[in-house]
């Protein structure tokens, strides 16, 4: 009833236990140390940038054009976090990110749900050809779509709207692709049961089927949100005035106020503040996330 | 349970209801808020000090003529092509846009571009320098009004010039490779780490433009009378000649150093603002980032006029202006509405001591106007050590070819001059191929 | 009983199949439409002309368009190339259950890849900076000489290639992992009594059973490479001299700054096959031998 139907098919990372840790512990510390350092390399290869993003924010005009760079700013000043918001409207892109962010995902979130019910659950003819369709659309390249689509949203009067940036991704085939993986899980009894209820269709989605979906809806979320904050192209052909941008196109518009190096801590603050809810959202459901990834892995 | 999931789809309606109200107020469909006032939109590419000035100054507009309303609208200098590539054709286009006059012959073709209205045009005509305004003239009819004007000189650092000996910027090529040897310097592994000239790469008009402008100055013509590339003179040769000189045989130049960002700053700007690069040709308008980059060093940097080449019989710069025109599908009403703000934002009554409320913005930005008015107002400012000597070649300087996809043309002669800067073509190879897609290029365009 | 049920497929489908037709499926029908075509992105879609294939023999007669073509693979190779091994490396270091600390670098490797990449792209310019920026100083520091970075003809696309691996490292060593755990443990027990040393465990126990979670990383990381846009696009736009220029940068260039939407869409739709076609192929042989 709970996990059983889904994801417990795949063992999590934490328990699996490979057989060959004891040889490992007799070879010795040489071995181990090895490991260690390499694992200590990639993680400062990891932060690196991370590290140097934050301090740019914090230095001084001075810091940031002296040569050689300065590694750490003698007098940190968040000065340049208030800047962003003269420089350019980006509290507006902060709010239009988080509008269109959350109405696609929860879209993506419905969308995928219902039909992935159907194709893990239904059976009728032309189902497989259906679903290959579907998946199809997963490998289409983003830019092979924007001229076609600039063009229907421009026929629509929807070219710098809320709906010209949300309209097209409202339904993706991973998103479908994943929940019908996770509901094929799902024992056909606690449907058939449901049904002999007497719950019509759209009952036994909400009542049997979403409480099961926990993990897999919590990955859903966390892929349709990090793939709609991220967006360039699209946001970037259909948004024209400062006031409808993103945050990732307050980004780019932030970076062609840098005259000089300067101005790089207002750039780099628009950074960090950028990936803050990203960084956020994955720290806290990450565990949900991998498995979503590690699911498609294995059954891709 | 069942609340988990009708929780989910208010989010959705209620998220979805949101972005429907906003979408709504965001289009600029509605225009009933009173009936006589038309609503207008002004596209630009300025920066947010600029957009403040111009919308100030509507607000003093409006003060007189109150039943208009303008919106200005400001994207970054890399979004506005296609900005007004792909707004042009909806219902929330431009009214006004500042436009760069490469790209006028393909908005008049497309039909986007008016011409101005008669009554207007000895406004423009008798205020203008007249290859200004022959520059957005086509088929007899003006189509907007000019406002800034850029053109090239050779740009130097005075402190390096007296490190090394050199008492003046150099008058003519062989006089420019030798200040640029004497300017030069390398370490052990000789390595540059000063370079004696500097040449921009990776943005179209920073690797064309300096190019063109030595080649005017070496009497040479990128365009035939009949829009055809002419790539295959003697004084092109010449030109191509003189960047092998200095890349290959003398090693004063490292084109490594001379990368452009999509801002067109980055690395070529750095390393002039560092003093590592001594000698540059670059666009009167870099003022600003420079004084940004530079402080108080900036006093080190003087202007020059292009070295003249062996074919050459003067000093010719490229010059190119802007303009802003009126989008032709408007409405009638907002068509005229727009004619009668440009008129008054480019005329002397709405500016600070004779200047137009234009001149003021662009010489905030330390650009220059190009309205005689505007030129006289300012004529302090202009007359700073860096600036005058690009107020003197204005009268030498010969425009970029306006011409239908002459942006395409610029981008197609950066990617082939790149590959020769860079060591991947031959030099004949070079001109060859920029002869020959050049040649395809304009050849869609003219018959 | 049947009928509501054919309702509620019906109803339940429409929605996400439905959006994917007119946002995907339409789409791609039209672009290969208008790369058939003459037309202006400034003027309105009527005023498109018949040109058949004309569109396709003019850009490949371009020189840009093959650079770009070529680049596009070198960048898909480059990443391939690097990609693989060092996912497959570290995923076999941090499967090992006895290391402390794995979990946080796991953690550290994924995060990138959930940052945008106009994000990772600004920061990964100052970084290659070759004044100003950090990575030059590191190197000085240890007395190796410096680069030029994205400055450089021949190291350009390389550094483009770098900070890639940077950015999506994780994701495929989340993918091995994955693939690890799925492998039963019996087989290693079995192989150990058979006095297998552990490279001999590695080749021919773990890297055959890992051949499906290997053929999925090289089929997702193609289909991701071939569509490189954003670095491009906010680092080098293309140069220097071209020798970063990829199909899909060329084709927005084409298109929106140069309003040519015939050729950009002749571009888009070649691209499309090639990534369909690298798409089947490799599944196909993958699966043959799973």
């Amino acid at each position: 009833m709970d996990k059983q139907g889904n994801i417990s098919t795949e063992p999590s990372f934490q328990t699996a236990l490979p057989s060959s840790t004891k040889r490992v512990e007799k070879r010795g510390y040489i071995g181990g140390f090895v490991k260690y350092l390499i694992m200590l390399l990639i993680s400062l290869v990891m932060v690196f940038p991370f590290y140097w993003m934050a301090v740019s924010s914090l230095k001084t005009p001075v810091e940031l054009s002296s040569l050689p760079p300065v590694w750490w700013p003698s007098s940190p000043t968040f000065e340049s976090f208030a800047k962003i918001f003269d420089v350019v409207p980006f509290g507006s892109s902060l709010m239009n990110s988080i509008i269109v962010t959350t109405a696609a995902t929860a879209s993506i979130l419905l969308t995928s749900i219902l039909a992935g019910y159907v194709f893990a659950k239904y059976h009728f003819r032309g189902k497989n050809v259906l679903f290959v369709i579907v998946l199809s659309t997963m490998m289409v390249p983003q830019f092979v779509l924007i001229v076609p689509l600039y063009h229907m949203m421009n026929g629509l009067h929807l070219v710098n709207t809320f709906f010209g940036l949300i309209l097209p991704n409202m339904a993706n085939a991973f998103g479908i692709f994943l929940m019908k993986q996770f509901i094929e899980g799902i024992p056909d009894d606690l449907i058939e049961a449901a049904r002999l209820d007497g719950a019509s269709e759209w009952k036994i989605i909400w009542k049997v089927i979403v409480p099961l979906l926990k993990p897999a809806a919590s990955a859903l979320i966390l892929f349709a949100f990090v793939y709609q904050w991220n967006n360039f192209l699209w946001p970037l052909t259909i948004v024209q005035t400062p006031e409808m941008n993103t945050v990732v196109l307050a980004l780019n518009s932030l970076r062609s106020y840098t005259t000089s190096v300067e101005y790089t801590n207002v750039v780099m603050a628009g950074a960090v503040i950028g990936i803050l809810p990203s960084v956020a959202l994955f720290l806290w459901l990450q565990k949900f996330f991998i498995e979503g990834i590690a699911m498609t892995g294995i059954k891709g | 349970m069942f609340k988990k999931g009708s929780l989910i789809l208010l989010a959705i309606l209620l998220v979805l209801s949101i972005v429907a109200c906003d979408s709504k107020s965001s289009t600029d469909g509605g225009s009933s808020t009173g009936e006589k006032k038309v609503k207008i939109s002004y596209l630009t590419h300025w920066a947010a000090p600029q957009v403040e000035q111009l919308k100030s100054a509507i607000k003093e507009y409006n003060k007189i003529e109150p039943n208009v309303e303008i919106e200005v609208r400001a994207v970054p200098f890399g979004n506005l092509l296609t900005t007004l590539t792909t707004q042009s054709t909806g219902s929330g286009a431009p009214t006004i846009t500042s436009i760069y006059e490469l790209w006028l012959p393909q908005l008049v073709n497309d039909k986007i571009a008016a011409p101005i209205p008669a009554e207007l045009e000895s406004e423009v005509q008798s205020n203008y320098p007249e290859g200004i305004i022959n520059a957005i003239t086509i088929n007899g009819k003006v189509y907007g009004f000019p406002n800034e004007v850029n053109l090239y000189a050779l740009n130097y650092n005075e402190r390096l010039f007296k490190e090394a000996g050199i008492a003046a910027p150099p008058k003519t090529w062989d006089e420019l490779v030798d200040a640029a040897k004497k300017l030069t310097k390398k370490d052990a592994s000789g390595k540059i780490t000063q370079q004696g000239f500097g040449i921009i790469t990776s943005w179209n008009s920073g690797v064309v433009h300096p190019w063109l402008s030595l080649l005017y100055s070496n009497g040479g013509e990128l365009l035939g009378s009949d829009h055809m590339p002419v790539l295959d003179s003697k004084e092109v040769k010449e030109t191509t000649e003189l960047y092998q000189k200095l890349i290959f045989d003398e090693k004063t130049t490292d084109p490594s150093m001379s990368i452009a960002n999509a801002s067109t700053t980055g690395p070529y700007l750095d390393n002039f603002a560092n003093g590592k690069t001594a000698m540059i040709i670059m666009a009167n308008w870099w003022q600003s980032a420079l004084e940004d980059s530079m402080g108080d060093k900036f006093a080190d940097i003087k202007t020059a006029p292009i070295p003249v080449g062996p074919s050459g019989s003067g000093s010719h710069s490229v010059s190119y202006s802007w303009l802003t025109s009126v989008n032709a599908k408007a409405d009638q009403s907002q068509q005229e509405a727009a004619w009668k703000f440009l008129k008054w934002l480019n005329s002397g009554e709405s500016g600070e001591n004779g200047s137009s409320a234009m001149g003021d913005m662009l010489m905030g930005m330390g650009i220059m106007p190009s309205r005689n008015s505007d030129i006289e107002a300012h004529n302090t400012d202009l007359n700073s050590p860096f600036l005058k000597p690009y107020v003197d070649e204005l009268k030498n300087a010969k425009s970029f070819p306006i011409v239908l996809g002459g942006n395409e043309l610029t981008t197609t002669l950066q990617q082939q001059l790149e590959q020769m800067e860079f060591g991947q073509t031959s030099q004949n190879d070079t001109l060859e191929n920029a002869q020959k897609s050049l040649k395809d290029l304009m050849s869609q365009f003219y018959k | 009983m049947l009928k509501p049920r054919t309702l509620a497929a019906v109803g339940f489908l429409t929605p996400g199949v439905g959006l994917l037709s007119v946002f995907i499926i339409f789409p791609i029908i039209l672009t290969a439409w208008v790369s058939l075509n003459h037309w202006s992105m400034m003027t309105p879609i009527s005023e498109m002309n018949f040109v058949g294939f004309e569109n396709y023999t003019k850009i490949f007669d371009q020189d840009t368009f093959k650079k770009a073509l070529a680049n596009t693979f070198v960048y898909s190779i480059a990443n391939l190339a690097m990609m693989l091994p060092l996912s497959l490396l570290l995923g076999l270091l941090l499967y090992q259950a006895a290391l402390k600390g794995k979990t946080i670098v796991r953690t550290l490797l994924f995060l990138p890849y959930i940052i945008p990449s106009v994000a990772v792209a600004i920061v990964w310019g100052y970084l290659y900076s070759p004044m100003y920026g950090p990575f030059n100083e590191i190197l000085a520091f240890f007395h190796l000489p410096t680069q030029e970075w994205l400055g450089s003809f021949d190291q350009a696309m390389m550094s483009l290639v770098i900070l890639n691996v940077w950015q999506t490292l994780g994701y495929y060593v989340v993918i091995v992992l994955a693939g690890l755990t799925e492998i039963s443990q019996d087989y290693y027990e079995a192989a150990a009594i058979d006095g297998a040393n552990s490279l001999q465990r590695l080749f021919y126990i773990t890297l055959p059973l890992l051949k499906r979670s290997l053929s999925f990383i090289v089929v997702i990381m193609t289909i991701n490479t071939l569509q490189v846009f954003d670095p491009i696009y906010v680092l080098t736009q293309g140069g220097p001299a071209n020798s970063t220029t990829v199909v899909s940068y060329h084709m927005y260039d084409t298109a929106f700054n140069f309003g040519n939407a015939g050729q950009a869409s002749a571009m888009a739709f070649i691209l499309y096959l090639v990534v369909l076609f690298f798409t089947i192929l490799q599944l196909r042989l993958f699966k043959t031998d799973y």
